[in-house]
């Protein structure tokens, strides 16, 4: 019932068609042209493919149009990520992320080797990418900006390659319907229905397809989102998004809402060319058809996007920006554990090891403790059975995975 | 002494002095606010938190933060949404509002009022554009 992709998903498994496409045998822009071009008041209409795979420089290069393209202008950047979880800015990577699996070295049962784990700038929250999922990313006048406009473009190019079930739903995501078809009901122009539409709970629940998320600044607006055309890792996405901690932390800031998904069933490549020709007709109006030009690697060279780039890739990003949470040990120990820029703040509870857990603890950031049953047993003076409950406890839930830093 | 050099120890010894008139509310051009008064309070204009939507977080900048004009000292998420916000002027932060920690919300509610996100020590004079009540409605009705 779900993806109308299984031919499709069996031939993406064994080869990588993304990366083998026409586009990647076009030179990307040097590192002057791009700034040159991209800053340039008269190019209104601009439109970029990344031919880089890395989820750190894309979303430097994205942040990069934000702050340096014309105030008037609209721009459209289009990438691939190699595997990764990204999770949105004000988001809690303990209680959102099965940590623990992210950088299991071999190809265990439901693992996929080594997936990097990203903090981006723009908010909602936690997504998976792969080869099979295009991402686009559309930066336009604040003036112009509402949550939907560019979901609805998207929609449109899905409907003119046949995906008459795709629709935006009221929280700015991209779903597939899922109900029969009602003979007689066209959606025509509206992007807010189809002819598979059924009312809550007296339906099978759409499937989203994309999820949106924005960075604003006081002229400019950023709309990037997912869209899972081909993956073949469903299967394995809930098992990266399920935390053990989840229950056990009340987190501040944003919480993910977790949604059935499903493959569009698109080749990535099909799709990225009919959005490419999609925006460029809807801002043709303006005057203007941009060619489609390439970003990549070599842009890291640009100051700005080396800085932002850094950064992404800081622990504290990943670490200490987490907005302050506490963890509950109940009911293996009275301990609640409050953490505020990713160090512990203080420990409530009852317990006889309490002042000298406090005196180890209090101050501790997270992201320095790789492995939390040697650092408590380096540190106790005695080792109790409740020592060893919160070793275990805080390994399970408050595990710092190494941030892959090599490409 | 160079510590005393960095940072102003006491309301003496700030360029603004407490005046009727300098405790009007002035605004800028990125929407956010400053009371260029004893508390310094800032924090969005509710033309601006109005069009950013339900606020879901905020987030603080830490007490003794030092920063230039423009600078972010915090962030709002509202709707799948961050948006930046810039300090109107350069100095310390001296107070956060801790509540809007707790009740986000409360942005919405009252942007100009008590929910102010950061107390500063204003140490120079703005050199970007301030306007007055009267002026920042008139930029915004034009925006």
């Amino acid at each position: 019932m779900v993806a109308p992709s299984r031919g499709l998903l069996s031939v993406f498994r064994n080869s990588t068609p993304y990366q083998n496409g026409a586009s990647f045998a076009r030179r990307a822009l040097s590192c002057s042209s791009f700034s040159e071009m991209l800053a340039d008041p008269a190019h209104k209409v601009q439109s970029y493919l990344s031919q880089s795979r890395d989820p750190y420089l894309n979303l430097s290069i994205e942040d990069y149009i934000l702050r340096t393209s014309p105030a008037d202008s609209t721009v459209l950047m289009l990438y691939v990520n190699r595997p990764c979880v990204v999770i949105g800015r004000n988001q809690n990577p303990w209680s959102e992320v099965n940590l623990a699996i992210l950088r299991s070295k071999q190809q265990q049962q439901h693992t996929l080797g080594d997936v990097h784990l990203v903090r981006r700038r723009s908010g909602g929250g936690t997504v998976f990418h792969d080869e099979g999922n295009l991402n686009w990313s559309i930066t336009c006048p604040r003036s112009q900006f509402t949550r939907d406009a560019h979901a609805e473009m998207v929609v449109r190019a899905l409907r003119k390659l046949g995906v008459d079930r795709a629709r935006v739903n009221e929280r700015h995501d991209i779903v597939l319907d899922q109900g029969p078809r009602r003979a007689g009901v066209h959606s025509d122009g509206d992007t807010h229905q189809t002819p598979y539409t059924v009312a809550d709970q007296e339906g099978p629940r759409p499937l989203k397809v994309s999820g949106s998320a924005y960075k604003l600044t006081s002229a400019r607006a950023l709309h990037h989102a997912t869209t899972l055309l081909a993956s073949p890792n469903l299967p394995l996405i809930s098992h990266y998004l399920r935390s053990p901690a989840k229950s056990a932390i009340q987190a501040k800031g944003v919480e993910s809402v977790s949604s059935p998904v499903s493959n569009i069933g698109l080749d990535v490549e099909l799709f990225q060319t009919r959005l490419q020709e999609e925006f460029a007709a809807v801002h043709a109006s303006a005057g203007q058809c941009p060619s489609v030009q390439m970003v990549g690697e070599e842009h890291l060279n640009i100051p700005a996007i080396r800085k932002g780039y850094e950064e992404l890739r800081t622990e504290d990003w990943m670490w200490s920006q987490t907005p302050q949470f506490t963890l509950s040990l109940q009911p293996y120990l009275d301990l609640e554990i409050s953490v505020r820029h990713g160090a512990i703040e203080k420990l409530d509870g009852d317990s006889s090891m309490m002042e000298e857990w406090r005196s180890i603890l209090v101050g501790q950031k997270l992201q320095h403790v790789r492995d939390w049953n040697a650092f408590l047993r380096s540190r106790m003076r005695t080792w109790t059975n409740e020592c060893a409950v919160l070793a275990n406890h805080l390994a399970v839930n408050l595990p710092v995975p190494e941030l892959s830093i090599e490409n | 002494m160079c510590q005393q050099w960095q940072r102003p120890q006491s309301v003496e010894k700030r360029l603004f002095s407490v005046s009727a008139a300098m405790a009007e509310k002035k605004y800028t051009e990125d929407h956010e606010w400053i009371e260029l008064s004893e508390d310094g309070k800032t924090c969005i204009s509710t033309y601006a938190a109005k069009a950013l939507g339900d606020v879901v977080y905020v987030e603080l900048p830490e007490v003794g933060l030092e920063v230039s004009e423009g600078d972010t000292i915090g962030a709002v998420e509202s709707v799948k949404s961050a948006s930046d916000i810039l300090t109107p002027v350069a100095g310390t932060v001296s107070e956060v509002n801790s509540a809007l920690e707790e009740k986000p919300s409360a942005l919405n509610k009252d942007p100009e009022g008590e929910s102010w996100i950061a107390k500063m020590n204003v140490e120079q004079e703005p050199a970007g554009v301030l306007m007055s009540k009267e002026e920042y409605a008139k930029f915004t009705e034009d925006d």
